[in-house]
């Protein structure tokens, strides 16, 4: 057998290792960074859980984003008002199929109230029944009475004028107890009041304002790591370049990067999106530019101080090519603090992305996107305060999740910071 | 009371622009001119040859949005007139903007309205000269911007300081955090968040505009900075309009800039902390406030200053988007307003203009700083 050849320390240290949980190896580092290393783990767990929703919206968001569910500006958690049938406790009567009467008997008559979209339902559910029934000698076909109000419906059941009444549940509930001996039946369009609500409302067209945010965490993200990631595959090969070669090329790149850096991004991107129009991609490539120069001037100046180091004298002098230096020794220097920014680039793409999205520009309209989320919804912030206040928090604890993962790792890293 | 007493009437008959740019600019360019004649060599060459590199500077930016705005495909003449223009008509208007002149003549033509400041007349609304929507437009930006910008300072500067004296406590641990979330919400939606709660709940405050209708109708406009008008035409009810109209916005931009300024501050008066010189301070027995904001702040500054004259384009980024959430009549909504009906002569002279003004904040960062610091210089 192959573990009796090896040596017994081995095996011992192999046990020993087995004792140790994750949890024991992870505390029992080398070094401990206390608070920091917990803002990058908190930060690192909630950026892999944005990447997963991001992924996979569809477990976790219960509707689609696009289609009308309910109906338009429920609040959150409050139930959809629901057609329901009320008829006084004596009668009987609970569902619509109560109504039914034998062919050519008088129509049984039903209050609705005025102004109220009950009447439609009802007309809609009992037509249907009615068809269901023709040909076994029975009907259903109520005769529908119009009241001014709520109350004057409720008090014709009551008086007898009318058999039942149907109205909006959520209206009803409010006025219930003044009407004791009216009870509240089923719903004439089959669903039940305790169906329960959208956990964060609904917007103008009845879209459900939770799946909304679950599918827009995809749009944030393709938009943040593409636009990133095209920026770092041009920002850095430029600055490795400008750095390594130097000279009047560097000055020149230089001079250009500097102007785009110190110029505000969003109106650059506005420009840019402004002409190209529309879509995602176009997106991605306005906010890319705006990012070139920031890995641009971090990896230039890494490059520049990395060069003067001794190892890279050392490799020269035993005759290693440029090339070699600079894919060999200079870029593993570099690529740390790449990593850092890109972390926070993203965060920083994804910001004005939705700055984008909520001036009207970059994304098509019909994107669940969290920008245009909080651009509709600002045009009824009286009422609805909902739509604009959720998606607003979306957006930040993503792009914290990412910030705060750049952060805590730059303290770490920077050796500026370390104490003496 | 009335605005009468102590009107102006009017003194000066010229564009608010022109003014501004009197009022910021003689002083300026007289600090300049002293700095230069009293000024060692040294510092003469290093003045000089920074205000040769912001020409480059605006121009290679300006070139910049000309190409994006004319090379990139997307027709600017078809898409303002929509499906209504005909050919005829689309073909009209190109020959009038000169878009069917060749690229090289455009660009001179471009860089001509740069040096002359004269843009155009607009496509759209009136067809007004750029340069007088500008001037309307610009102070009101101003007016935004520059307090915004000191309670950023005021909050990220000592708010670093507080931060870095204790440091890895409870107090360094919170002001971070707090610099990390006010960065990372978006700033539009902090707007609206305070229109939500202080205009429309609390009813405090007036969430848009930049004054009262009828406070409005008495406010000679001078310089169009509105409290400055108010304030030299002794308007009070106009000026506590203002003011109060200023409140929102200005809290919302500066909120979300002090973030950036805490982190800046806070990194750089750690860095001072580990200098000898502090060291010996604290051996000489000084008090540590005195040792953390006497002696590490004052030299921590001056790096600082750099990083947020830097922030200039956060700023006016961030303007951009508080000026809609707010209907802000300033340069950022001028901005977008212009964007939305196609208009891209305009487009293009605004975001020149903001290349100006970031290339000439830069400019005055530099020397101030320069004069700070002497090992700039050399």
């Amino acid at each position: 057998m192959t573990t009796e050849t090896r040596p017994d320390y081995e095996q011992e240290w192999r046990e020993n290792l087995e004792k140790v949980g994750i949890v024991r190896r992870m505390l029992s580092g080398r070094k401990w960074f206390g608070v920091d290393w917990w803002l990058v783990a908190i930060s690192a767990v909630m950026v892999l859980a944005f990447i997963i929703i991001g992924i996979f919206p569809g477990w976790f968001a219960p509707y689609s984003p696009d289609i009308p569910v309910g109906p338009g500006f429920l609040a959150p958690g409050a139930s959809p008002a629901l057609p329901v049938l009320v008829s006084l406790s004596t009668s009987g009567i609970t569902e619509l199929s109560d109504l039914e009467t034998p062919s050519g008997a008088p129509r049984p008559e039903v209050g609705v109230v005025k102004g109220v979209p009950t009447a439609q339902a009802l007309n809609e559910q009992a037509r249907e029944l009615n068809s269901q029934l023709s040909g076994t000698g029975k009907e259903l076909r109520p005769r529908i009475v119009r009241f001014d109000t709520l109350e004057e419906a409720l008090q014709g059941v009551v008086d007898g004028t009318v058999l039942a009444a149907v109205v909006q549940s959520n209206e009803y509930e409010a006025v219930a107890g003044d009407f004791p001996t009216v009870v509240e039946g089923k719903s004439v369009t089959g669903g039940t009041a305790s169906q329960g609500g959208f956990i964060l409302g609904t917007n103008r067209i009845g879209q459900d304002v939770f799946s909304r945010l679950i599918w827009g965490t995809r749009i944030a993200l393709i938009v943040g790591f593409s636009a990133s990631l095209v920026a770092l595959f041009l920002g850095v090969p430029i600055g490795l370049f400008a750095g390594f070669v130097g000279g009047k090329l560097d000055r020149f790149i230089g001079v250009i990067m500097d102007s785009l850096y110190s110029f505000p991004g969003l109106i650059l991107a506005i420009a840019i999106t402004a002409v190209l129009g529309p879509s995602v991609l176009n997106v991605i490539v306005a906010i890319a530019v705006l990012y070139i120069p920031t890995y641009y001037r971090i990896v230039r100046g890494q490059t520049l101080s990395v060069k003067e180091e001794t190892y890279i004298e050392a490799a020269r002098s035993i005759g290693a090519r440029r090339r070699e230096i600079l894919t060999k020794y200079i870029y593993p220097n570099v690529i740390p603090s790449v990593a850092i920014i890109f972390s926070v680039n993203v965060a920083d793409a994804i910001l004005t992305g939705a700055g984008l999205s909520f001036l009207g520009l970059g994304l098509p309209p019909d994107i669940a996107d969290w920008g245009i989320d909080i651009a509709q919804g600002r045009l009824v912030i009286q009422s609805a305060w909902w739509l604009i206040t959720f998606p607003g928090l979306a957006i930040m604890m993503v792009v914290l999740a990412f910030t705060m993962m750049g952060e805590g790792l730059m303290e770490i890293f920077n050796p500026k910071l370390r104490e003496r | 009371m009335g605005s009468s007493g102590l009107t102006l009437r009017y003194p000066l008959a010229m564009s608010p622009l022109a003014l501004i740019f009197l009022i910021i600019g003689v002083p300026a360019l007289t600090g300049l001119i002293y700095v230069f004649v009293r000024g060692s060599a040294g510092l003469r060459r290093y003045i000089l040859a920074r205000i040769a590199l912001t020409v480059p500077m605006v121009l290679i930016l300006g070139t910049l949005v000309f190409l994006i705005l004319r090379v990139i495909p997307g027709d600017p003449v078809s898409s303002a007139l929509g499906p209504k223009g005909s050919p005829e008509t689309v073909a009209r208007l190109k020959e009038q903007l000169g878009l069917n002149d060749p690229l090289a003549v455009q660009y001179a033509h471009f860089l001509g309205s740069i040096v002359t400041f004269d843009f155009g007349n607009s496509l759209t609304g009136g067809h007004r000269p750029i340069i007088d929507e500008m001037s309307e437009r610009f102070p009101a930006t101003l007016e935004l911007v520059t307090p915004a910008a000191i309670l950023a300072l005021v909050i990220g500067v000592f708010g670093g300081a507080w931060a870095a004296s204790r440091r890895k406590r409870t107090t360094d641990y919170s002001m971070r955090i707090y610099s990390v979330v006010i960065y990372s919400l978006p700033i539009f939606w902090l707007g609206l968040m305070f229109q939500l709660l202080f205009g429309l709940r609390l009813h405090w405050l007036p969430i848009a505009s930049r004054i009262d209708g009828v406070a409005g109708t008495t406010l000679h406009h001078i310089t169009n900075i509105y409290s400055l008008d108010a304030l030299l035409t002794g308007n009070w009810v106009a000026l506590k309009s203002v003011l109060l109209h200023m409140v929102l916005p200005t809290l919302t931009l500066g909120l979300v800039l002090s973030g950036v300024f805490v982190r800046l501050t806070r990194i750089n008066v750690i860095e001072t902390m580990q200098q000898d010189y502090i060291e010996a301070a604290r051996a000489r027995g000084i008090h540590e406030r005195v040792v953390v904001y006497g002696h590490a702040l004052k030299n921590a500054m001056i790096p600082v200053i750099t990083l947020i004259g830097l922030q200039v384009a956060i700023l006016l980024a961030g303007a951009v988007l508080t000026e809609t959430v707010f209907s802000w009549p300033g340069m950022g909504s001028y901005l977008v307003e212009r964007i939305s009906s196609r208009d891209y002569t305009a487009v293009q002279s605004v975001i020149v203009m903001f290349a100006m003004f970031v290339a000439l904040i830069s400019l005055a960062v530099d020397i101030v700083y320069s004069l700070v610091d002497p090992r700039v210089r050399y």
